[in-house]
């Protein structure tokens, strides 16, 4: 059964159409949400934490509709919307003790392990990070209440690639738990190197929603990379 | 949930402001000044409050906070009731002070402002109402737009102000600002016609907000 459905989502802005975006996330498999800047990642992602609001279509968690179920969805989800300066002027201690008031599933072991592993102060301010620790420090609200689906917005971006190897590694632990991730990024090697499924997005159009290996048969040629085919992809549909 | 809502206003959002524009319902005490001001005052101490929350990327957090989207509006319209209901306490004390033991100051008897009494606790809510209706209420149809809000209420309390100020003016309205008890019932149903205008205000807006909001892409 899907953890969670994306279905028939639509949203119009002036300039921008998302058309009917329809994909579900698995337990147990890690998607990787690839697309071009504009190509409405970003906006699919907000749709499915409703921070925006579809014109049509809808998301479902665990069986129960978004809208209206909140309360007893959100505390399953982790979520992270990339370099987001929250509270920039707090200390990190005094925002990650609210945060957790709300989440009655809150891992303070994870929490502490993830503090370990991104290096994260925390006696310092949001505005004291620099861009990739302040990725860690969305990535660390994210991760530390044992989320059944991790939801992530340009999780990499920003960070080196050894924070991104073991982000990476992160996720295939995560995903050997059981638990749905889905990520959206530029950087498709991070997709070749963990995901399961891919769902690319391109012009507001999911062009597809496949396991990698069925994505690399459809759409690949011979020796090419998961990028070279993805770029290729793009070419053509700018051409078309 | 909405104690852990007002909890996270409190601790992460409030501006030291607005806690400490609360004092400034002290104004109560002054003769020859226009006392409800003191009311603005305070309604200026939670804008700060709107004002570091929007820099402080609070909206968004909050919405992705595991709560139901409408009740991030509900937080927000928490925190500023108890602001305002701090400040109305403050005011009310002054007000009881000045009606008893200062009764017959001379300073008070040769006001020729609003006098505190009952009536003047009731413009006082009415103000705090405006606030909620005009300000919070606008300022969620966008969730960063607060100026022409505020410029809203600003409007909106100078004409409350001086309506109240001319009303005991008026002929036959002398009563609403007289001193001591003798016109206490008059004086207590304004009162109680501020505090109801307060509820129905509140209530009203911050269903509207909450609509507003469901209805808003962050």
């Amino acid at each position: 059964m899907s953890l969670a459905e994306v279905r028939s989502l639509c949203k119009s802005y002036p300039g921008f159409e998302l058309r009917d975006v329809s994909f579900d996330l698995e337990p147990g498999r890690i998607t990787g949400f690839i697309g071009r800047n504009g190509a409405g990642k970003t906006t699919t992602i907000k749709c499915m934490l409703n921070l925006v609001r579809p014109s049509s279509g809808g998301v479902s968690y665990f069986g129960m509709p978004l809208v209206g179920n909140e309360d007893a969805i959100k505390p399953r989800i982790g979520y992270s919307t990339g370099a987001v300066n929250y509270y920039p002027q707090k200390k990190i201690r005094d925002i990650v003790a609210v945060t957790r008031t709300f989440f009655p599933n809150w891992d303070e072991a994870a929490y502490r392990e993830y503090l370990e592993i991104f290096a994260i102060d925390e006696n310092k301010r949001p505005r004291e990070l620099s861009e990739g620790m302040k990725v860690k420090f969305n990535l660390l609200l994210a991760l530390s209440h044992r989320a059944e689906i991790l939801i992530l917005d340009e999780p990499t971006s920003g960070l080196d690639p050894f924070s991104r190897e073991e982000l990476i590694e992160d996720f295939k632990r995560l995903r050997d738990r059981g638990a749905a991730i889905l990520f959206s990024t530029h950087i498709i090697s991070d997709v070749e190197k963990c995901a399961d499924d891919i769902a690319y997005i391109s012009k507001g159009r999911l062009a597809a929603a496949l396991p990698r290996e069925d994505f690399r048969a459809s759409f690949g040629s011979e020796g090419e990379t998961l990028e070279e085919t993805v770029i290729r992809m793009e070419r053509s549909a700018a051409n078309a | 949930m909405l104690k852990l809502l007002l909890a996270k206003e409190m601790k992460l959002t409030a501006s030291a402001l607005s806690y400490l524009f609360i004092a400034l319902a002290l104004l109560a005490f002054c003769p020859g000044y226009p006392i409800l001001l003191g009311a603005f005052f305070v309604c200026l101490g939670i804008f700060q409050t709107f004002r570091s929350a929007r820099e402080a990327n609070d909206i968004v957090y909050s919405a992705l906070l595991p709560v139901p989207k409408s009740s991030v509006v509900r937080g927000k319209y928490i925190f500023c009731v108890l602001i305002e209901l701090c400040g109305f306490a403050v005011s009310a004390i002054a007000t009881v002070v000045r009606m008893t033991a200062l009764a017959d100051a001379p300073a008070y008897r040769a006001n020729a402002l609003m006098n505190a009494n009952p009536a003047f606790l009731g413009f006082m809510l009415l103000i705090f109402g405006l606030f909620n209706a005009i300000f919070v209420r606008g300022f969620f149809k966008t969730a960063r737009e607060f100026t022409k809000p505020f410029i809203g209420f600003l409007a909106a309390t100078f004409v409350t102000v001086f309506v109240a100020e001319a009303l005991h003016h008026v002929p036959g309205l002398e009563a609403v600002n007289a001193f001591g008890f003798e016109h206490i019932g008059l004086q207590l149903a304004i009162l109680a016609g501020g505090a109801a205008l307060f509820v129905l205000l509140t209530l009203l807006s911050e269903r509207s907000a909450m609509r507003r909001f469901e209805a808003l892409d962050l």
